[in-house]
């Protein structure tokens, strides 16, 4: 799960088998399954003695050519950072790994696990105040004056220069997550931050990681089996419920753009998707094109049904607006190649060369016409106009003859475009012009050009029944386009499981504390022994959704928690308002999350939590870690 | 018009490519400028190849190159990844327009822009508001060039810190959220992940998409790959997916490798990593191009190359220079007019496409794919005083690997000569330099089957931003001295003004050891029973049977190159 987090390479073939020896993970004791070693060799960037506050940073700082060779990363934008500290403790095995591997450095126990603790807190406080319709949006500025929006926890890891392993493998959690479901980034690291938060208390007062991570397990999958309850189903059947899809879709978007844009969008993204869903298929999301427009002031959205490509026609006569058109989609080589016979030492005069040439162009010449003959069988005695596009090339010859004959020519369009035009126009994408007929032609009512300094767009538009559509972003700089593309594609997403998954949950916090209350009440008793406070850390981690909600509202965290769960007591499910800081029902509210991403978060904060607190040493070879300076 | 559209991929290779554009650009600045030599005004070299014609939202127009170059986040310094040119006049007050929530602002420090970028900017403030007291101005600016170049020399750290052209703003792309440090990202497993994680490849792909588009008639791909690191990954999954969407459109590869790179590595693990990531990278690369050019000696000051310049190896700013020189002379015939077989010209001659190339080179007897760069650079003049070798004797190769002094009946070469003198200080001519040519092969000891001589007038030209790296018998014009001009033992751009270059690609089977040296590593690392680096390149996500066919492919083309296997075809 985390290979590219462990280096075993970095360590030395003598260390390695080493390590199986000193790693005493807990996991023995209680014959548990996840022993699982963590050999951690730390990275600190090549910083050019920039962090001048790094404790390990001396030893590893590379010869001066180095820093030359390859130009330093270390710091583009303003990024976590954080510190680790470890308490100074020898002891006897870290002795005779001493004497066994000169270089190898070991922290045990404790030092161990506080690192991975504090690594967790230092991500969670970085993404904190990310969530929720009321959290802040994150401006990053480079080094060299280049801005990043985001709002997006997703977007916002990877900009980070993420250097500790702790951090990184966190990291790698939350962005699984936000690939395989789309969205719950943010509540990831949370979860997770949270949970080695809550475990630190009892650790502290001495309970033993293994018991608390039993614990741990019980309490995912109760919660698990809780969120089964918990959710609501969604009936989707040939005509799914728009109003759900819509809300959720505003869930998200609402807590990335304002809302007024965020709804302007939430109709967009539903219908989009709706648009490409096929009965009994899986909805491929790459049906939906994302494209943009750098636009002086404007800040605008809309759906096209049809395609929008960004390119145009590059020859000066032909048309610029065309109605009725055909369509052929093709992969056809329309220009002129230079077969390996013409490599210059085949002809011995100018006219044998210009005969070789002769000779190919007219092959290319043959393949146009058969476009052309098409067209005009179709075209004849009518005003119907022909357009071909094309994923090949289009030679100048060729455009010419296309254009004398009003057909409009679209050269190297995308891959993906010839899957989303036949689905947007209809017919099919033809790899030869030799059976071309009538039936492989799509359709669209319109077809234009629009021109933005050098930039092109074709949009294909008025198609009959398309399954394919294109979201267009107008947006005034880059990083507000890429703000909103991230929001589109997040909106996507969170409707695109709505329909997958045929459930929500109740948002707002709502279902978290209706969790915890149902472990705290009900499956703690059920639980013998120490593995009691496992499930209480679990049930006191799952609130950080609705505390960090309050917290970023303003609201004062302790009041809101109790009034929730004092609702919840009375049987009532509520979440919290952004608003007023008073419970809610999100159900009236229209506020529902994925199902899919709660149980996703559920699933995987557990386990990286509990495989972080397991951890007993952390070794590495071959660089010093702990001497400062 | 036959266009070329040029991709850089790595550091490295980033490094090479800013100072080939800088070359460029002095080029097209040479050509306006009243004031320079007549051989840069009339050069019958098409720039068009290289550059595109574009223009701003705001109308302006603009000529930049076609470039698409992909490098790690923070890699371009001081200097915005989208350039200055197209920028809009102003951010809109407010900053954000899509959220009335709170904003934090995560600002890092303003990278400080080096005295040359400055006045690079200065320059673009000050256009159109020329000085009437220009001779003052002049004077002062005297002074800061040798600022400039005192300050280039001393601390070049991003390839952008000594590029003075503008590119377009979907020419950079940055590698971002790797998590990774540099020093990590050196192996072609990582950098394959890196291509296909997130949506980095399809972005990548999309860029040059947008470039070759345009193109009316593309006649190729010059494609610059770092290959020390985990960058010939990622160009090695780019290749792949060029070779699939433009089957014929060839690619000329030229693997760089920096001197820095060839430092002995600290652990053996570390050694037979980076012995495995050679083979594979150069197997892998090797298959989705239509001729590969290795280049990069691990020693370069130690290097014969070097025997007229003065280079500190550990200075990618200096190697990288030389590189740059030798692609540019190889690039110079596919910019030329193609005429016909019979046509004279007196600026060029021996106009090239890159598919013509790559058909001599690689298409012949032997199905060589893999070429050797040679570089004389100062190319001596045509008599040879006061160099006792002549123009053949004094190229040197800048391919590593190669075997010296071999003779190879089905040898195919192609050189360009540009910008060389007679004698003394003066030019010779197109058809002077082709007799001269002649004649030296004719005396040669061992010569090539074939060879192919391209000719061009204009020298190349040596930007301010050019390090100082050459000897002291250098002279202004690049021609060479029989006695060191000054004391200091390096001269720069400031003394040195221009330099005629000799630059030859050769597929020979000198290339062998190259050859085996990489199938032999594969095969005792990676193949063999019990390999002790098998384990490794699982991790890169190679199987066995690729790793065979990878093997298979490299003993393939040494089997070729093989002596004896060569008079077999000789006979016939």
């Amino acid at each position: 799960m985390v290979k590219k987090g462990l280096r075993f390479e970095q360590l030395t073939t003598f260390a390695h088998h080493q390590c199986a020896w000193f790693l005493c993970i807990y996991g023995i004791n209680s014959q548990a399954i996840y022993a699982f070693a963590l050999l951690f060799a730390f990275h600190v960037a090549a910083a050019n003695g920039k962090r001048k506050n790094k404790p390990f940073q001396k030893a590893l700082k590379p010869s001066s050519h180095l820093t030359h060779a390859r130009a330093d990363t270390s710091k583009p934008y303003s990024h976590l950072d954080l510190l680790l500290q470890f308490t100074r403790s020898e002891n006897c095995d870290t002795m005779s790994l001493r004497v066994l591997n000169p270089n190898a450095e070991v922290l045990n126990k404790s030092a161990a696990l506080h690192m991975n603790i504090n690594a967790a807190k230092g991500l969670q406080d970085v993404l904190k105040t990310n969530l929720g319709p009321k959290g802040t949006i994150k401006m990053l500025v480079g080094g060299a004056g280049d801005i990043k929006l985001t709002k997006d926890g997703n977007t916002l890891l990877k900009e980070m220069q993420i250097q500790n392993p702790t951090a990184i493998m966190i990291a790698r959690t939350a962005v699984a997550q936000d690939d395989a479901s789309g969205d719950g980034t943010t509540s990831t690291v949370l979860f997770i931050g949270e949970l080695m938060k809550q475990s630190e208390r009892y650790i502290d007062e001495g309970m033993h990681p293994r018991v608390l991570v039993d614990g741990l397990e019980i309490a995912k999958r109760a919660t698990l089996q809780f969120l089964e309850k918990f959710k609501t189903p969604v009936v989707m059947g040939e005509e799914p419920d728009k109003e759900i899809l819509k809300m959720v879709a505003r869930t998200t978007l609402r807590t990335k753009l304002y809302e007024a844009l965020a709804d302007q969008l939430t109709d967009i993204v539903a219908n989009a998707v709706l648009c490409i869903r096929k009965p009994e298929e899986p909805i491929d999301l790459f049906m939906v094109e994302i494209m943009h427009m750098r636009h002086k002031f404007d800040v605008d959205t809309r759906l096209v049904e049809g395609l929008v490509l960004d390119h145009g026609s590059r020859h000066p006569d032909m048309k610029r607006r065309a109605e009725n058109c055909y369509i052929l989609t093709c992969n056809v080589s329309l220009e002129y190649e230079k077969s390996e016979i013409n490599a210059g030492f085949f002809y011995t005069n100018a006219e044998q060369r210009e005969a070789m040439i002769a000779a190919e162009r007219r092959s290319v010449d043959e393949r146009v016409q058969k476009i052309i003959d098409l067209k005009n069988k179709v075209c004849t005695g009518n005003d119907n106009n022909f357009v071909v596009i094309n994923q090949k090339g289009i030679d100048p010859p060729s455009l010419d003859l296309l254009a004398r004959e009003g057909i409009i020519g679209l050269r190297r369009a995308k891959r993906r475009n010839m899957e989303r035009l036949v689905l947007a126009c209809g017919g099919e994408a033809v790899n030869s012009v030799d059976d071309l007929n009538p039936d492989c032609l799509g359709w669209a009512g319109l077809v234009y050009e629009h021109v933005l300094g050098e930039e092109k767009y074709t949009f294909v538009e008025n198609v009959k029944n398309p399954h394919s559509c294109t979201i267009l972003i107008k947006g005034p700089n880059d990083h507000t386009i890429a703000q909103i593309k991230d929001a589109v594609r997040d909106g996507l997403r969170a409707v695109k499981n709505t329909i997958e998954d045929e459930a929500v949950v109740l948002g707002a916090g709502a279902f978290e504390v209706a969790a915890r209350q149902y472990l705290v009440n009900e499956v703690k008793k059920t639980v013998q022994g120490r593995a009691q406070l496992g499930v209480e850390a679990f049930a006191d981690a799952l609130l950080v959704v609705p505390k960090t909600l309050a917290e970023n509202s303003g609201l004062d965290t302790q009041d809101v928690i109790i009034a929730l769960t004092g609702e919840h007591d009375k049987g009532n499910v509520v979440g919290l308002s952004q608003h007023t800081g008073e419970p809610i029902d999100p159900q009236m509210e229209g506020i529902f999350d994925n199902y899919s991403v709660k149980r996703q978060i559920i699933n995987s904060g557990p386990v990286i939590s509990s495989q972080l607190l397991l951890v007993d040493e952390v070794i590495r070879a071959g660089r010093n870690m702990r001497k400062p300076n | 018009m036959r266009e070329i559209v040029t991709v850089q991929v790595g550091g490295y290779a980033n490094f090479i490519g800013s100072h080939f554009w800088n070359f460029q650009d002095e080029l097209l600045g040479l050509a306006d400028n009243p004031e320079s030599d007549e051989i840069f005004k009339y050069h019958n070299l098409d720039m068009n190849v290289l550059y595109r014609s574009g223009e701003t939202h705001m109308g302006m127009p603009t000529y930049t190159p076609r470039l698409v170059s992909v490098d790690f986040q923070g890699s371009l310094g001081s200097v915005s990844s989208r350039g200055t040119l197209y920028n809009e006049a102003a951010a809109p007050p407010g900053g954000v327009s899509t959220w009335i929530g709170g904003v934090t602002t995560r600002a890092s420090e303003p990278l400080k822009k080096n005295l040359f970028l400055e006045s690079l900017y200065l320059e673009d403030e000050d256009v159109g508001i020329t000085s009437i007291d220009s001779g003052k101005n002049s004077c002062r600016s005297e002074i800061q060039d040798k600022d400039i170049v005192e300050c280039l020399e001393n601390g070049v750290q991003y390839w952008t810190d000594f590029s003075k052209v503008h590119y377009h703003p979907r020419s950079s792309y940055e590698l971002s959220g790797l998590w990774m440090d540099i020093e990590d990202f050196d192996n072609y497993g990582v950098g394959r992940d890196a291509f296909s994680g997130g949506l980095r490849g399809e972005e990548i792909c999309e860029r040059l998409r947008f470039f070759i588009e345009e193109c009316d008639h593309i006649q190729g791909i010059q494609f610059v790959v770092d290959d020390a690191g985990g960058f010939s990954g990622v160009a090695g999954e780019f290749l792949e997916n060029i070779a699939d969407e433009y089957a014929n459109i060839p690619v000329l590869l030229y693997s760089v490798h920096s001197p820095v790179t060839s430092i002995d590595p600290k652990s053996r693990k570390q050694t037979i990593s980076r012995k495995l990531h050679d083979a594979v990278s150069f197997s892998r690369l090797s298959a989705f191009c239509k001729l590969a050019v290795p280049v990069g000696l691990p020693s370069f000051s130690r290097s014969r190359a070097s025997s007229f310049l003065c280079i500190k190896d550990e200075k990618p700013y200096h190697t990288s220079a030389v590189y740059a020189s030798a692609i540019h002379s190889i690039s110079l015939p596919f910019r030329m007019e193609q005429l016909g077989p019979s046509a004279q010209s007196s600026y060029t001659c021996g106009a090239m496409a890159v598919n013509d190339l790559v058909q001599m080179l690689a298409g012949q007897a032997q199905q060589n794919m893999v070429s050797i760069l040679d570089v004389s650079m100062p190319a001596p003049s045509l008599t040879g005083y006061p160099v006792p070798q002549s123009l053949l004797e004094n190229l040197q190769p800048l391919t590593p690997e190669i075997a010296e002094d071999v003779e190879d009946f089905q040898a195919v070469e192609s050189m360009t000569v540009h910008g060389v003198y007679r004698a003394g200080s003066q030019r010779a001519s197109v058809s002077e330099v082709k007799d001269a040519v002649q004649a030296a092969y004719d005396k040669a000891v061992t010569r090539p089957k074939f060879s192919h001589l391209s000719v061009a007038r204009p020298p190349l030209p040596v930007p301010l931003p050019f390090p100082s790296i050459f000897g002291n018998r250098v002279g202004q014009h690049g021609e060479l001295l029989d006695m060191p001009i000054s004391d200091s033992a390096s001269r720069g751009s400031l003394e040195v003004h221009s330099i005629p270059m000799a630059a030859r690609l050769r597929s020979s089977n000198a290339v062998l050891p190259f050859l085996e040296n990489r199938l032999e590593n594969l095969r005792k690392f990676g193949i063999a029973r019990g390999a002790i680096g098998m384990e490794l390149v699982r991790n890169w996500g190679f199987g066995m049977d690729e790793l065979e066919d990878m093997g298979e492919t490299l003993s393939k083309m040494a089997t070729t190159l093989m002596p004896c296997s060569g008079e077999e075809s000789d006979s016939d």
